[in-house]
């Protein structure tokens, strides 16, 4: 019989499959952000995120008038 | 031919350097590449353009999360493309196995010059739980380089 998934949870490793999971994308000009919530009973028992920076920050120089 | 007045870009990419002290004291002792570091804050801090330096107030604690944030991994200098002079870190900013809620913002800073702030970036509110944050860095280009001087 093969070992039962675990996954590292907030209590501990649990099997994969007594776990809800949804998963969220959010969007803006700036950034994509993907994150992953595992819940046990309707609690977050694990939730990543990772963000991909798009667009850095940008500064403008100007130079002055005579 | 005609002259056209601009800050020139070399300028710009100096600036990312370091090269240049308009100031009327020496503030810069070394001549070594310095070390930067990202840090994250809470949704409730006030980050901005006004931040002058890293500060504990409103930096994320919980589990997983060193105060100071974690060291930028930085092989790539500074360039320009057009006008834009940039600069990009070539590694991404990661935490492992952390646990912190509501945060929203990652501040660049100087660890070697006294912590001086370089820029804030936001993501929107994130809570992590037991599991990993990963700031994914944009392309090292002009329009896109997490710091530019355009």
């Amino acid at each position: 019989m093969a070992d039962e998934p675990l996954i590292w949870t907030s209590k501990g490793n649990l099997p994969i499959a007594s776990l809800e999971y949804t998963h969220a994308w959010d969007e803006t000009p700036e950034y994509l952000k993907f994150s992953e919530t595992y819940l046990l009973d309707g609690e977050i028992v694990k939730q990543s995120a990772h963000v991909y920076v798009k667009q850095g920050a940008q500064a403008q120089p100007e130079q002055g008038t005579f | 031919m005609s002259n056209t007045a601009a800050v020139c870009t070399s300028f710009k990419v100096d600036q990312l350097n370091g090269i240049h002290a308009f100031g009327t004291t020496v503030t810069r002792g070394s001549t070594a590449a310095d070390t930067f570091k990202a840090a994250l804050y809470f949704a409730s801090a006030t980050l901005g353009a006004s931040t002058t330096a890293y500060s504990t107030t409103g930096e994320v604690t919980g589990t997983g999360y060193t105060a100071g944030g974690v060291t930028v991994t930085n092989a790539t200098a500074p360039t320009s493309s057009g006008t834009t002079a940039y600069w990009t870190p070539s590694g991404n900013f990661a935490w492992t196995t952390m646990t912190a809620s509501a945060f929203d913002t990652v501040l660049l800073y100087n660890s070697t010059q006294s912590n001086k702030a370089v820029a804030v970036y936001t993501f929107g509110s994130q809570t992590v739980t037991a599991s990993n944050f990963t700031l994914t860095m944009p392309a090292n280009a002009a329009g896109t380089a997490l710091l530019q001087l355009a």
